[in-house]
């Protein structure tokens, strides 16, 4: 009855109100985020708990200046060019604080067996100067593998779904259409073998088509790799099609969390049921009855 | 809407906002450490030039019985072959550099901005043909151009400005060119022809002193190659013989390079300055008017 | 791409008999005896003024002078120089290679000094270092060429002697092959020395400009989220999209370095073209003067089209007409 039925909804086997602590892959405890400007300090994140699990889909859903990019941003230590009027808290990344681990130690999970990002504007985030091929090279992860780098290479693009992989990657970023460039990105971001993945608004800067055929991608490689997710977006849609569990922020605030069946079912707070409440107008039946 | 009261006569309200506008800018560019060392120094050097025949301890073209002497009590800066004292040159000279440099730099605000200005304005054939005017000047080597023109017409003080003119025209056409037509796709165009007067001049008061700020600048900028320009056809020896001029000293000092320092290191420190102050000035008031934001942090991140 | 290089030789060509029809222009409006404007400082006997008038049609319509000359430019007569009794387009190939010469070792030290510095200033994270180098740049560009020309000779040949104060080489010079180069380049020291820190003060401040513009893209980011050590980032990612730039004002930078050549040859004794146009000015040989600054347009235009052709090779969305 709701027009939230076109995208496929996450098929919850367990019950996940919290994962359980024993395994889990990121723990963020009591995160602030305050930034100062040249007037002001600015609260993006003010104190926030954060749980992933390993293999994990989790959302994290609010409108834009919730702080939910620089949550993300933050925990990965990729915030560009700006001062902190203070962070505190802790990160802990497979019991590690990456706040405050030493940047060899930062480096190396990003290169490998750590976590990767991808983002919203796959144009501006790619090198416009260097072949897509030699970009994903860039990230593959380090160590002896049995099959050469460009097989490699190869072998990312067909799991991220692009065909006709060998004229592909030696495309600059430019000849490449929209989708097809996000998923170059994606792959960039599975080539260090990433146990957790964040994904900064993946859709929104797609044509609506587009966006479906990414999320699927997204959502057979998160199976396929049993690799944690972590979706940022203020699209309460893309939530429902990939996320067990949703965090809603507000104002560098979580105001609520709970699994994503619960939430659509039975939000507890009124600016999550706000939320739903906006995807689902802004959604229009595309087919079936309204 | 209006009341009444807020009619003021048109020419009152924009004489008021342009003072306060103006005392807005110069604090401004005093705030910022190139500002302030530039703008102080054109004021040093305007004063030097407009009080030059106090200063000076000798006549611009007085020849006195010590010739090639170096720096000493009488004569702060030496004298060259013939015996003219060095400082007292130098003193004079800001005037010409001072007057070139300025002459030139709002010749070619007019110049360049008027075309600028008919090209945003006609645009279709009349834009397209101006421009390419334009690009031809700013990419053939325009010095030698000037040199034609002296060499071909002489150099009396009025050709100088009009030759030196002719080489910096080109980046001002383009610069109020694009800012014309920033002005004229501003809804506030329109807007206007709706709302009252009154209002517009208040928005008047926003707009357009942020679109004059880079043309300021630039005329900043044209005065300081203004006056190197000058400074180099002085320095080949094209330049007025009736004005003292730094470039001109600079000639002079080259026969006497290996017996005479002191020819070629003042004149030359003073169209250092000259330029530098200007420099300066120019990047002052951009830094300014930037407002970069000053939580940012600089440079790449390890 | 070859589409892309015969538009931009075809936007040249118009620009060119453009130039050269102003400087035609120019020289029509000099004042005085067009006869004697044309041969300078030389006497011309009544007989000689007849075969002049009759070589350059003198008497002949404008549009039939106009004509005359762009044919003559074509077949390769630049006109004749009085003063050194020989064809001026001699006199400036002769003249041409020791300018480029001068000019080619200058952005040869130039440019690579002026990106790194560009690229360490723009990226340093230490405000203190930024600030400084920013104020350096600043003051060291703005020191004429031609009176830094001056000081270096007052120091390292007057004072130090470790250089000569002028010229290419001496006068009855025998070295061959390698002596040659060397002694090319100890005569070239000082010259290109005021050249290259001028030039590689601009270039650095535009680096700088176009690093911290691309520190703001958003690849930037995802190369730190690959794990890409700083310095890679820097030399492989940033060194190459700030460059772009660079190569828009090499196009102005090259005639802007013809006219600074004309000031540094003064100072040097350098034979080269700059020389030769203070001396065709200074005899009023008129003909020189015109000849020497039409090649130079022909060079400037040249070059502006190999610089447009290396821009499309280096970035490859101009290429494809994006």
């Amino acid at each position: 009855m709701d027009t939230t039925e076109n995208i496929p909804v996450r098929d919850m086997g367990a019950e996940f109100a919290a994962p359980a602590e024993a395994a889990l892959l990121l723990d963020v405890r009591n995160l602030k985020v305050h930034l100062r400007t040249s007037d002001a300090v600015v609260r993006a994140v003010d104190g926030v708990d954060f749980q992933v699990a390993p293999g994990e889909c989790v959302g994290i859903v609010g409108e834009s200046g919730s702080g939910k990019s620089t949550l993300a941003r933050a925990v990965s230590r990729l915030m560009a060019q700006v001062q902190f009027a203070e962070l505190s808290g802790t990160a802990d990344f497979n019991g590690a604080d990456t706040l405050t681990m030493s940047t060899q130690a930062l480096r190396n999970l990003r290169r490998k067996s750590g976590f990767s990002m991808i983002f919203q504007d796959p144009l501006g985030y790619l090198n416009p100067t260097m072949r897509v091929g030699r970009q994903i090279r860039e990230a593959l992860s380090p160590g002896h593998y049995a099959m050469p780098e460009l097989e490699r290479i190869h072998a990312l693009l067909r799991e991220v779904g692009l065909r006709d992989v060998e004229h592909v990657a030696r495309r600059f970023p430019h000849e490449l259409s929209g989708g097809m460039r996000q998923r170059i990105m994606i792959a960039m971001a599975l080539a260090s073998e990433p146990l957790l993945l964040f994904a900064d608004e993946p859709t929104t800067a797609l044509d609506a088509t587009v966006q479906l055929q990414v999320l699927e991608t997204l959502h057979r490689l998160h199976l396929e790799r049993r690799m944690a997710m972590v979706i940022i977006t203020h699209d309460l849609g893309v939530v429902a099609a990939l996320c067990d569990r949703v965090y809603v922020m507000r104002g560098g605030k979580v105001v609520e969390s709970a699994n994503t069946i619960e939430l659509f079912d039975a939000p507890r707070h009124p600016y999550s049921a706000r939320l739903i409440e906006l995807t689902r107008r802004s959604r229009p039946a595309t087919q079936g009855t309204p | 809407m209006t009341s009444k009261s807020n009619h003021l006569p048109a020419a009152t309200t924009m004489h008021t906002t342009m003072l306060q506008w103006l005392g807005i800018s110069i604090r401004g560019v005093m705030r910022t450490r190139h500002g302030a060392i530039g703008l102080v120094l054109l004021v040093l050097l305007a004063l030097v030039a407009m009080a030059a025949p106090s200063i000076a301890t000798f006549g611009p073209f007085e020849q006195t019985a010590s010739s090639l002497a170096p720096p000493g009590a009488e004569h702060y800066f030496g004298t060259d072959n013939v015996g003219r004292d060095i400082f007292s040159m130098v003193i004079y000279g800001t005037r010409a550099s001072l007057a070139i440099g300025f002459g030139a730099a709002f010749a070619a605000l007019i110049i360049g901005g008027t075309i600028g200005i008919l090209a945003g304005y006609f645009g279709g054939w009349v834009e397209s043909v101006l421009m390419r005017v334009t690009e031809l000047f700013q990419t053939l080597p325009v010095i030698l151009f000037v040199l034609l023109a002296v060499a071909l017409f002489g150099s009396s003080f009025w050709l100088l400005i009009a030759a030196v003119t002719l080489a910096i025209w080109p980046v001002e056409a383009r610069l109020i060119y694009g800012q014309y037509l920033k002005l004229r796709n501003r809804e506030f165009v329109a807007a206007a022809r709706v709302i009252d007067l009154s209002t517009t001049h208040i928005v008047l008061r926003e707009i357009l002193p942020n679109a004059i700020q880079p043309v300021i600048v630039q005329v900043a900028l044209d005065a300081s190659v203004a006056i190197l320009i000058e400074a180099g056809l002085g320095f080949l020896g094209l330049s007025d013989p009736n004005m003292v001029s730094w470039g001109q000293l600079l000639f002079t000092a080259q026969d006497y390079m290996s017996q005479a320092w002191w020819m070629s290191v003042f004149p030359g420190a003073a169209i250092c300055l000259a330029i530098i102050a200007f420099n300066l000035f120019a990047d002052g008031l951009n830094e300014a008017s930037d407002s970069r934001r000053k939580g940012t942090q600089v440079g790449l991140e390890r | 791409m070859l589409r892309f290089t015969l538009l931009r030789i075809l936007h040249a060509v118009p620009l060119l008999i453009a130039v050269i029809l102003v400087i035609f222009l120019m020289q029509q409006m000099i004042p005085g005896d067009p006869v004697q404007a044309m041969v300078g400082d030389f006497p011309v006997p009544q007989a000689f003024r007849d075969a002049i008038e009759l070589r350059y049609r003198l008497n002949d319509p404008l549009y039939v002078r106009i004509w005359s000359y762009f044919a003559n430019l074509a077949q390769g007569d630049f006109g004749f120089s009085y003063h050194s009794q020989r064809p001026v387009l001699e006199l400036i190939l002769e003249r041409a290679p020791r300018t480029i010469l001068l000019a080619s070792a200058g952005f040869a030290v130039a440019i690579p000094l002026g990106m790194v510095i560009g690229v360490l200033t723009g990226t340093t994270r230490r405000a203190g270092v930024d600030q400084a180098w920013t104020t350096t740049t600043l003051v060291l560009y703005a020191v004429p060429t031609f009176w830094l020309g001056q000081l270096m000779v007052l120091l390292f040949a007057v004072k130090l002697n470790w250089f000569p104060t002028q010229g290419m080489g001496p006068l009855l010079s025998q070295a061959k092959g390698l002596d040659w180069m060397l002694e090319r380049l100890y005569y070239m020291a000082l010259p290109v020395g005021a050249f290259a820190v001028h030039e590689a003060m601009r270039v650095a401040r535009i680096m700088r400009a176009s690093v911290i513009d691309t520190l703001g893209q958003g690849y930037v980011v995802t190369a730190r989220a690959k794990g890409l050590r700083r310095n890679t980032i820097i030399w492989r990612h940033i060194l190459r999209n700030s460059s772009l730039p660079l190569v828009t004002i090499a196009g102005y930078a090259f005639g802007a370095a013809l006219g600074g050549a004309v000031l540094l040859e003064t100072v040097f004794t350098w034979p080269g073209l700059g020389l030769l146009m203070i001396e065709a000015i200074r005899t009023s040989d008129n003909m020189t003067v015109m000849g020497v600054v039409i090649f130079s347009a022909l060079a400037v235009i040249i070059m502006n089209f190999v610089v447009d052709v290396l821009y499309a090779l280096i970035d490859p969305r101009i290429r494809h007409g994006r």
